[in-house]
C-alpha cells in the first residue's frame, strides 16, 4: 500500500492514556463493604437477568447480565464437518468461540480473536463438554445431563470476594501477603460434578479446597434464577393448554 | 494432541492394573519415569535446557533482549511464553496442527507465572518506564510421550536457572538523558533466583485412583485430568481440569492433595541435580540429542 510520506504518522505503538492514570491504594477495612454494597467473605453474588431465545436466527439463544456484565450466547448447528475422518464421526462435536467486541473493556480491543479469548473459549468448550450427551448426536435436540453453571471467587490474603466485579478482578493488591488468585469453578448441581476448574496466582491447598467449596455454594445461588429462566422460555414457546 | 489408539481389553488391564496400585511399567501411582536433564545445550541462547521424561523431549530456550516495561507495570519486566509443537513430534502438528496445543500451553504456562512470587520481575528492571529486561521463553516440543505439562515446566525451571543476563550500568549523561552500558565481559552476568519457579504436576484421573506423569495409553484410559502448578513451599500458582470428563469435588480434593505432596517433593531433588551440574563448570561432559 503506497503511504502518504507528507502526512505526519503518529507513533508507531500508542497506550491509551487510562493506563497511566495512578492507581488508587485500595484501603478497604477487611470487614467492610464491597463497592457495590456486597459483603466481602460471603457467597454474595450479584442479581442476574437471563432470558432465553433472544436471536431468532440461532438454534438457541440466551442473554444474561450480571452488573455491567453483558453476554449473549447462542447456539448453531448441527452442521456438517470438514473433518470426514471415521474416528470423528461417532458422536457429535461440540466447538465453542468466545470473544469480546472491541469495546467491551477499557481497553479497546482489537477485533481479531486474542489469545485471552481462545483461552476462555478453551475453558468453555471443557466445561461444556461433559454435560452434553454427544453420543446421541442423530437425534434431535441436544440432550444434557445437567446445567452447566459457573463461579469465581478472588481471594485477596484471607479475605475473599464471591463473583467479582471488573475493578475487582484487576486491582492489584497492595498487601504482599500469600493466597492472592482468583478461582473459576463449573459445577454440574444435580450430579455434584465439577466439570471446569481453573485457578491462578498464589494459593495454599487448603484456600484452594475452601475456595472450590464457596465457588459450589455461588452456583447453587444462580441455580434456580437460570431454572427459572429456562422454565419461562419453555412456557413461552409452548403455552400450555388453557383450562377454559 | 497426540494420542494412541487402545482397545477395550488394553484399557481394562490398565484400569485394573491402577486399581492394585499396578502401572504398566512397573511404576507406583506417584511415581515419575526416568528423567533427564541437561543445562545450557544451545549455545546461541542465554539459557537453556533439554529434558527427557520416558519418551517427550522437551527443548527450552531463554532469549533475554532489552524492552520497554508495560504500562501497568513500570518497574517489572516481563516474560513472554511461546510453545511450538513441532512436526518432528508428531505428523499431526504439521502445518498449522500444533497451533491449539501451543497455544494451550502457553497460557497456562502464563498463568502458572501470573504471581508475585515466582520470578523478582522487579530485578528485570533496568530503569522504571523506560527499560527492562524481556526473557523470551521458547518451548520445543521435540517428542510427545505424555506429561507434556511437566516436562515443560521443569525444563523451564532448569533453563531459568541457567540464564545469564548480563549486567548493565546506567549511566547519566551532561544533557540529563540516560545511557545504557553493557559490560565488556561476558562472564559479568546475572542470575535469576529460581527458588520460588513452580513445576507443574498433571494428575490423571483414572477409573477411581489418579495417576502422576501419566503415560500417552494411561492418558487414552482417563476421561479428565488435574493441572496444578506447585512451589517449593507448596503453594499452587494454577490448577486446572483439562479432558472432557468431569470430576467429583471429593476427588478433585484429594488429588490437590497428592499434587501438593508430589509437586514440593520435586523442587529439592531438581535444584540439587542443577546446582551439581553446574559446579562441574567446563568439565561437565555434554551429552546432547545423542543420548
Amino acid at each position: 500500500m503506497p503511504v502518504d510520506t507528507k502526512r505526519v504518522r503518529g507513533p508507531e505503538v500508542s497506550q491509551s492514556p487510562s493506563l497511566f492514570l495512578c492507581k488508587p491504594a485500595k484501603t478497604l477495612p477487611p470487614d467492610g463493604l464491597r463497592a457495590d454494597g456486597r459483603q466481602r467473605d460471603q457467597v454474595d453474588v450479584r442479581p442476574v437477568f437471563v432470558r432465553c431465545g433472544l436471536v431468532s436466527q440461532a438454534k438457541g439463544s440466551a442473554y444474561i447480565e450480571a452488573g455491567n456484565t453483558k453476554l449473549i450466547c447462542c447456539v448453531y448447528g448441527p452442521r456438517e464437518t470438514e473433518r470426514k475422518d471415521e474416528t470423528d464421526m461417532k458422536c457429535g462435536r461440540l466447538t465453542t468461540d468466545m470473544r469480546f467486541t472491541p469495546f467491551s473493556c477499557q481497553e479497546r480491543g482489537s477485533w481479531i480473536q486474542g489469545s485471552h479469548d481462545k483461552d476462555l473459549s478453551l475453558m468453555l468448550h471443557e466445561s461444556l463438554q461433559p454435560a452434553l450427551c454427544l453420543h446421541k448426536y442423530p437425534h434431535a435436540g441436544i440432550e444434557m445431563y445437567d446445567l452447566v453453571l459457573s463461579c469465581s471467587i478472588r481471594q485477596d490474603g484471607t479475605s475473599y470476594v464471591v463473583d467479582p466485579s471488573y475493578m475487582e478482578e484487576n486491582s492489584h493488591s497492595l498487601v504482599d501477603s500469600e493466597n492472592q488468585g482468583g478461582l473459576t469453578v463449573a459445577y454440574l448441581p444435580s450430579l455434584n460434578q465439577i466439570s471446569g476448574l481453573q485457578s491462578d496466582g498464589d494459593m495454599t491447598e487448603d484456600t484452594l479446597t475452601a475456595g472450590v467449596r464457596t465457588c459450589i455454594e455461588g452456583c447453587f445461588k444462580i441455580y434456580p434464577v437460570i431454572q427459572h429462566a429456562l422454565a419461562r422460555a419453555v412456557r413461552r414457546a409452548a403455552p400450555p393448554p388453557s383450562e377454559s | 494432541m497426540a494420542t494412541v489408539q487402545v482397545s477395550e481389553a488394553e484399557k481394562v488391564y490398565i484400569l485394573h492394573g491402577i486399581r492394585d496400585d499396578l502401572r504398566v511399567d512397573g511404576r507406583g501411582c506417584e511415581d515419575y519415569r526416568h528423567m533427564e536433564i541437561e543445562t545450557d545445550v544451545v549455545s546461541n541462547t542465554d539459557g537453556s535446557s533439554k529434558v527427557t521424561l520416558g519418551h517427550t523431549v522437551v527443548l527450552v530456550g531463554i532469549k533475554t533482549e532489552i524492552g520497554k516495561p508495560r504500562p501497568m507495570v513500570p518497574d517489572e519486566g516481563y516474560l513472554d511464553f511461546f510453545v511450538d509443537c513441532s512436526a518432528n513430534a508428531t505428523p499431526e502438528f504439521e502445518g498449522r496442527g500444533g497451533e491449539e496445543l501451543g497455544t494451550e500451553l502457553s497460557n497456562t504456562l502464563y498463568r502458572a507465572f501470573n504471581n508475585k512470587h515466582s520470578l523478582d520481575l522487579k530485578s528485570l528492571c533496568i530503569s522504571p518506564g523506560e527499560h527492562c529486561w524481556v526473557l523470551y521463553v521458547d518451548v520445543l516440543l521435540l517428542q510427545c510421550d505424555g506429561n507434556l505439562y511437566d516436562a515443560i515446566s521443569i525444563a523451564i525451571k532448569a533453563a531459568l536457572f541457567n540464564t545469564k543476563i548480563p549486567r548493565v550500568h546506567i549511566s547519566a549523561d551532561d544533557e540529563g538523558g540516560r545511557e545504557i552500558e553493557l559490560s565488556d565481559d561476558p562472564y559479568d552476568c546475572v542470575r535469576l533466583n529460581v527458588e520460588n519457579v513452580p513445576c507443574i504436576v498433571t494428575l490423571c484421573k483414572v477409573g477411581h485412583r489418579h495417576v502422576v506423569d501419566a503415560t500417552l495409553q494411561e492418558k487414552a484410559c482417563s476421561v479428565a485430568s488435574l493441572i496444578m502448578s506447585v512451589t517449593h513451599r507448596g503453594t499452587v500458582t494454577c490448577t486446572r481440569k483439562v479432558g472432557g470428563g468431569s470430576l467429583d469435588p471429593e476427588s478433585i480434593f484429594e488429588m490437590t492433595e497428592a499434587g501438593k505432596r508430589v509437586g514440593k517433593a520435586l523442587h529439592a531433588p531438581l535444584m540439587k541435580l542443577l546446582q551439581q551440574e553446574e559446579s562441574l563448570g567446563r568439565k561437565k561432559q555434554k551429552v546432547g540429542f545423542l543420548s
